[in-house]
């Protein structure tokens, strides 16, 4: 790129890779700046269900920023309606994460002209404990989907820039990393410090799908336990899906604004999904359902290993395409599950009223 | 003495390093397990960042199985998100970064990206930085776990993810923009090892009893430092193993985990 300093970081490894050429991967900070003006920001009951949010907000080729980290508060009940709508030529933006790109990715491998994800731009995706996420190894290891890597700091960071309504931010890692060659940040020589400055360009996602703690019907909600980005998420996509543990009254977000860590006028869509994170974590609500997650994932390590495909889509038959919401799929997986899965949580304190 | 595992070798030595009245920003896993065991000993005001948002959490539920578990934001004492985890650090509150990867080199620059040479089409792809990359920018010193192998020590990375000492240039990672003071310690069943101050290249503090650091040399690609006065490593007493077995790790997460070859 023209005028960038760099920390000369190109002998140290073996890396090879290609000099691209910048362009914002969703809308432009001006875009999403005019679309938000141009929203309503009436106090409105936005409650719908999610076949009709999504309905309304998920097309393809659109920029879609996944809420959550790792296994908590993933949008997995959003995740499922996206699939049994279909949405082709994703980009996907996300810090970490492990089932709802999996699915995605699984749906796209069943069937592209349903879902289909074009490229990815995040820092981490896996599943910890559980292992390596079996469909990103094959999808960026054969070169399907292309990869832009930041941290986990770098994707959060490119949010809130976007949720402060800034075009980029000045970060203090990144550089001297390989990260510094191949995502679309740039080095610059800080115009007060004069000291090279890593800067991000904002990451404005076209629809941002987050599941929170508990909302009121105009979309203010309030999340316990870790934020992880979905405050960030929520406030830089054009478009915010919503799914909450809880719809509780105005007055109560009234008693203590305070709570409020997304608020109303850049949620679209309110629906209430008890355990809508499921198989991932709900902080006050339920643990993650290792069970379930590790039985989807070795489905998905058999097809990356054999390339047979029947184990999958029973799989989708089964748990999405067999299940109209997101209570026929809580149906399948069991109260007995449900009930140890919220013993385990161990009643971590909230606060609804 | 008891027997004990690589793993529980690993956690140990990673509690040792650990000083008391820090804050150590820990990844999955074995840094978990070290500095709770820290906690458990020598360091009973040594503190815990976990990235999905929590400070200084006490861990009354149990290990958290990961660094997204909600039982780390347990009677934490302050609760937000990523950015709030990372910009603690990015201002200088955390003193350790504890992370892994999947090959190092002789600065202490890691990779976890991917294997092989080819960004778009790679040998295989790892799951990426997730917050390593940040942390070893941006904690103050960085502390890495790493199995002792020559195909993982290696003369080059496939791909620089978390900063190290770069190319070994006094002002590199000044250069790079980054703000600790970067790599200090490598931890292996095997070896414990430092960084050169002069040189900053990788040096052989500690062997296991009864392994020569002829024996460590043979098991890295690139040429390690090796001091006269290398000392063998504490092994873990009785009262360790049971606090790690027992107390920390009681299902076997972790330290149970079966090596594959």
């Amino acid at each position: 790129m023209i005028n960038t300093v760099s920390s000369n970081i190109k002998n140290i490894s073996t890396l090879e890779y290609k000099e691209k050429k910048f362009e914002y991967w969703g809308p432009t900070p001006d875009e999403s700046r005019k679309l938000m003006v141009n929203k309503s920001h009436a106090l409105k009951d936005k409650r719908m269900s999610l076949k009709e949010a999504v309905g309304k907000h998920i097309r393809d080729g659109i920029n879609l920023g996944i809420g959550g980290f790792v296994n908590t508060r993933v949008p997995v009940a959003i995740i499922h309606e996206i699939i049994r709508h279909g949405a082709r030529d994703l980009t996907l933006s996300f810090q970490s994460n492990s089932i709802c790109p999996e699915l995605l990715a699984g749906a796209m491998i069943l069937d592209p002209d349903r879902v289909s994800i074009k490229r990815v731009e995040l820092a981490w995706w896996g599943y910890e404990i559980i292992g390596i996420a079996p469909m990103v190894r094959y999808l960026a290891t054969n070169g399907i989907i292309e990869m832009d890597d930041y941290t986990n700091y770098g994707m959060s960071v490119r949010f809130k820039a976007a949720s402060m309504g800034i075009p980029f931010i000045p970060v203090r890692d990144h550089g001297g990393s390989d990260m510094e060659l191949v995502n679309r940040g740039k080095m610059i020589e800080c115009p007060f410090t004069g000291k090279n400055v890593y800067l991000l360009p904002a990451c404005h996602p076209d629809v941002g799908i987050v599941h929170t703690t508990a909302a009121d019907m105009y979309g203010n909600a309030r999340i316990f336990g870790a934020y992880c980005t979905c405050p960030e998420i929520a406030m830089a996509a054009n478009a915010t899906i919503m799914t909450t543990e809880k719809v509780i009254p105005t007055e109560s977000i009234r008693s203590y604004p305070n709570l409020t860590e997304i608020p109303f006028p850049v949620v679209d869509t309110v629906t209430e999904v008890q355990y809508g994170a499921h198989p991932g974590a709900s902080y006050g609500y339920y643990w993650f359902d290792m069970d379930h997650i590790k039985m989807f994932r070795s489905i998905c390590e058999d097809f990356r290993k054999t390339g047979n495909k029947d184990a999958l889509k029973k799989y989708y038959d089964e748990y999405i395409f067999g299940c109209e919401n997101h209570d026929d799929f809580l149906e399948k997986i069991g109260y007995k599950t449900l009930k140890k899965l919220k013993d385990m949580d161990g009643g971590q304190p909230i606060i609804l009223t | 003495m008891s027997e004990y595992t690589p793993f529980e070798m690993i956690a140990y030595t990673g509690s040792r390093v650990l000083e008391d009245e820090r804050i150590v920003f820990v990844g999955t896993g074995l840094p978990i397990i070290a500095a709770m065991h820290a906690q458990l000993t020598h360091a009973p005001n040594l503190y815990m960042i976990y990235e999905a948002g929590s400070l200084a959490p006490i861990l009354e539920m149990g290990m958290p199985l990961s660094v997204g578990d909600t039982r780390a934001a347990r009677k934490a004492c302050y609760l937000k998100g990523l950015c709030g985890a990372f910009e603690l650090t990015q201002r200088g509150c955390a003193d350790y970064a504890f992370i892994g990867g999947a090959q190092v080199d002789m600065y202490g620059n890691i990779c976890s990206t991917i294997e092989g040479h080819n960004y778009d089409k790679p040998g295989i792809r790892f799951p990426g930085s997730g917050g390593a990359g940040a942390m070893a920018a941006n904690c103050e010193k960085t502390i890495a776990i790493m199995a002792l192998e020559k195909r993982r020590f290696v003369k080059k990375l496939d791909f620089v993810t978390s900063i190290g000492f770069g190319d070994g240039s006094p002002d590199y990672r000044e250069k790079a923009g980054v703000l600790g003071s970067g790599p200090y310690r490598v931890i292996t069943n095997q070896a414990l090892f430092g960084f050169d101050e002069a040189t900053k290249r990788m040096m052989l503090l500690e062997v296991k009893p009864g392994r020569t650091p002829a024996e460590i040399q043979e098991l890295v690609d690139f040429e390690l430092i090796i001091p006269p006065d290398v000392k063998e490593m504490a092994e873990p007493t009785d009262e360790d193993l049971r606090l790690l077995r027992d107390v920390i790790d009681a299902e076997g997460y972790f330290l149970k985990r079966v090596i594959k070859k």
